[in-house]
């Protein structure tokens, strides 16, 4: 920590902040987390940890944060070894999180959030006084501007992640964890974050990173250790490495990545939405004269932060809203409150954006999720009684064809990993061959080859010459897929642009936060 | 006698303040319950073990003050066990609450019958009675005086209770840990606050507090105890809750009103009008104003 505390220690350099030493974590299940994972991070660095899904990072956050605890090796903190396994390891420690899924409880005050867990007392009251004056100091000393008495649920995304540093960083904290900590937000939010992160690390605190975005890492991050199935792949100096090594490194074999080259379409458009206005009780999904077409083959992108109006964009489009008014024409017909039943029967499919509410069922098998939705499939069914045998077959050649990876299709759906689940649910929405694809947050959270697959197939649907609607904050995965690009904010269009390849996430930065494109 | 000189009478003030003091002090109760994530709903049961507990105490020591102490006891008790079934053993929260309520009904019809060889009252025993309270210097301020001069200590202790636990709640760190178990119990956590403890706090003290209700039954309303004597008050007390919105003092404005339509059902039946006509009206205020309620929170957009 400070100078002086070790010195007999320091005669070979200063020791590691945190250093990591051979820990393994296999759970109770027999699953095998992390295996013999060692490195080191230096003390007042910033320093990626990248991996797949399921490739440890986060266990190994919560080991260090005192959540779980290792079944094998030790963690030692400058140069100490130390026991994770004591109440309020963290805490004492100086060690702050910052969750992907905010900790912060939304009904208390931004000062609540910070002082819980260890509130300043006088008299057995909390000592409000006090309170407020540490967050100002904390708010002030790191430049990260909240309002102390705001109620934080009903602050914006990126102001709560203020409060969720800020609340990391209140017990004299030296280590920072950060897991994916830019999901939520813009790209000049994100660059607004990554120079305060900077600063912090100019005030003496070591910052652990963990991503699955390169381009971020690479910004942000002096050094990287990447993880692979619970193994280290390996470890680099960033300005040493290109792209496509550390990339090599997360997936264990080359890999490219390419934006697809985008088409000019012409001609009828399949789908044309004119001025449609949608009405709701959450302000979240209300739209304000939405125009919107979308030809035979073209993929349409839709940006946004989170909460922008995509959800009510998505439902005028599935059968589960009703305009206030405006026109929705689907191949020449008016569908303005169509039902779903009538969207699919004119060949609309969804691929939803949580697919364990509105994809599949968790608790049904991997057969009953692959035929929802078909009853009445003459294929699948002899008068009221279900086919068994051929619909067996029938899920089989799409398990294969999707290579879903299951122990067999009798298997409870939950029991699969989140890229084999989506794989599975976009089998059965492209089985239909459909004319119109929604496809809404179609990869995330799942794994890079995953992710690959459902791309490779959205596209395949839109050769076949359907018109595919693609609503993603995946950035890249937008500027990688779409033809033309949609940006939304507060429920409005804010600019309809063209796929070319000077189109950039910083250029739709500004339409996103309703800078441009505002009436 | 007419409607208004009803209103003006004392008498109706002070029936209005017995009706309130048990249904407030379980409905505190149950509040404090609520904001922790564990909702009571075995009160029902705690303040018939109370009543019990109260009433059996002090007929065997004669102080009114040490049943009392016996009926806070007896309710914290069953809060701890309620806690320690959710959260030791993984019992579901409402069962726990249908368990206590139909165990502590049962149990408690045996327990008078082993104290006095009667299943139905407890009239043998000599028990005590809480006393009542004459305001010093204030019951000689005429007009005013006799209205809030001279009713149950408990129902000083009922009021007195509301700006306390507001306190608790708002200012306190124990409050803070409990209106943040109650939102989000994993977040409470992460941050090293122990959301079992919390609970288990909870629940005692919403079991005491519910066994001071029953007290207030056995020992103030009435001096005897009498098989499942609290006819449905612990769930009434439920109702007020939710109408209070959570809050202390909401909750203070909630019992008013139902205490005020509880004394109409019993003055009205002076007047000759149907028994059980009157007697739905304690049931159907809550109902009705939990309807609209719900219904504005409807009508009003979602804030963000």
């Amino acid at each position: 920590m400070t100078d002086g505390r070790d010195d007999g220690e320091r005669a070979a350099g200063p020791a590691p902040a945190v250093a990591f030493d051979r820990i393994s974590k296999t759970y109770a299940n027999g699953t095998v987390a992390l295996r013999d994972v060692s490195f080191s991070v230096p003390a007042r660095t910033i320093h990626a940890i990248c991996g797949e899904n399921g490739a440890g990072k986060s266990t190994l956050m919560k080991i260090l944060f005192g959540l779980e605890e290792p079944t094998g090796g030790r963690i030692w903190l400058d140069g100490r070894p130390v026991s994770t396994a004591t109440r309020d390891f963290a805490g004492r420690h100086g060690i702050g999180m910052v969750h992907q899924h905010f900790s912060l409880i939304p009904t208390l005050s931004v000062t609540e959030n910070i002082i819980l867990g260890h509130e300043p007392g006088k008299g057995g009251l909390i000592d409000r006084a006090a309170a407020r004056a540490r967050v100002e100091m904390l708010s002030r000393r790191y430049g990260l501007a909240v309002d102390p008495d705001a109620v934080t649920g009903r602050l914006p995304v990126a102001a709560q992640q203020k409060v969720e540093i800020l609340k990391a960083l209140s017990r004299d904290t030296r280590i920072l964890i950060l897991d994916e900590p830019t999901a939520v937000l813009s790209p000049p939010e994100i660059n607004e974050l990554f120079s305060r992160l900077r600063d912090l690390s100019q005030h003496g605190i070591t910052i652990l990173f963990i991503s699955h975005k390169l381009n971020e890492v690479r910004s942000l991050a002096e050094t990287v250790t990447v993880l692979r199935a619970g193994q280290l792949a390996g470890a680099a100096r960033l300005a040493d490495v290109p792209d496509n090594m550390i990339m090599q490194m997360v997936m264990g074999r080359p890999v490219e990545i390419t934006r697809r080259q985008p088409r000019q379409v012409t001609g009828e458009p399949l789908l044309a939405m004119s001025d449609a206005s949608l009405a709701s009780r959450d302000p979240a999904d209300r739209l304000q004269s939405i125009d919107l077409v979308i030809h035979p083959g073209e993929i349409v992108g839709v940006a946004g932060v989170d909460g922008s109006g995509q959800r009510g964009l998505v439902s005028l489009v599935t059968g589960t809203a009703r305009p206030v008014s405006g026109s929705i024409r689907f191949d020449g017909e008016d569908m303005a409150g169509a039902s779903t039943a009538r969207w699919r029967a004119r060949g609309m499919a969804h691929l939803p954006s949580d697919r364990f509410t509105q994809g599949g069922v968790p608790a049904l098998t991997l057969t009953d999720n692959a035929i929802a939705g078909t009853d009445g499939d003459k294929r699948f069914q002899r008068g009221p009684f279900l086919r068994r045998g051929a619909i067996s077959r029938a899920v089989a050649a799409m398990v294969e064809d999707y290579s879903v990876r299951a122990l067999s299709i009798g298997e409870r759906l939950d029991s699969l990993s989140g890229g084999n689940v989506q794989k599975l649910i976009a089998a059965r929405e492209l089985a239909t061959e459909p004319r119109f694809l929604i496809a809404d947050q179609p990869t995330r959270g799942i794994d890079v080859a995953a992710a690959a697959f459902i791309h490779k197939r959205i596209v395949d649907a839109a050769e076949r010459g359907a018109a595919v609607l693609l609503v993603t904050a995946d950035l890249d995965e937008l500027l990688r897929l779409s033809d033309r690009v949609v940006v939304m904010f507060a429920g409005r269009i804010t600019a309809v642009l063209a796929n070319e390849a000077q189109l950039t996430p910083e250029r739709l930065g500004p339409f996103m936060l309703g800078l441009e494109g505002m009436p | 006698m007419t409607g208004l000189a009803i209103i003006t009478d004392p008498a109706t003030f002070a029936t209005v303040l017995r009706v309130m003091t048990p249904l407030l002090i379980a409905a505190l109760g149950i509040l404090i319950s609520d904001r922790a994530g564990v909702f009571n709903l075995g009160m029902e049961g705690m303040m018939l073990t109370g009543a019990l507990a109260g009433v059996l105490v002090s007929a065997w020591t004669g102080s009114a003050w040490l049943g009392l102490s016996a009926a806070i006891v007896a309710g914290g008790l069953i809060g701890a066990l309620m806690a320690f079934a959710v959260n030791g053993l993984g019992a579901n929260l409402i069962i726990a609450g249908i368990a206590v309520n139909l165990a502590a009904s049962s149990g408690t019809t045996l327990g008078l019958f082993f104290a006095t060889g009667d299943k139905g009252m407890s009239g043998a025993l000599r028990s005590g009675v809480m006393p009542s309270l004459d305001l010093p210097f204030v019951r000689d301020i005429p007009g005013i005086g006799p209205l809030v001069s001279g009713h149950n200590v408990l129902t000083y202790g009922a009021l007195l209770a509301v700006p306390l636990i507001s306190l608790m709640m708002a200012r306190t760190a124990f409050g803070l840990r409990i209106r943040a178990v109650g939102v989000d119990p994993k977040a409470a956590a992460t941050v090293g606050i122990s959301v079992k403890l919390i609970q288990l706090q909870a629940l005692v003290l919403s079991g005491m507090l519910g066994g001071m209700a029953g007290a207030y039954l056995s020992m103030g309303y009435v001096s005897w105890f009498a098989q499942d004597m609290t006819a449905g008050r612990g769930f009434i007390a439920i109702a007020i809750e939710v109408m209070g919105m959570g809050t202390a003092w909401g909750t203070l404005a909630a019992t008013i009103v139902i205490a005020i339509a509880e004394t109409l059902a019993i003055t009205m039946q002076t007047f000759g009008l149907p028994n059980e006509l009157m007697q739905m009206i304690p049931y159907v205020v809550p109902i009705v104003i939990l309807t609209i309620w719900t219904a504005r929170g409807r009508a009003r957009p979602a804030g963000r």
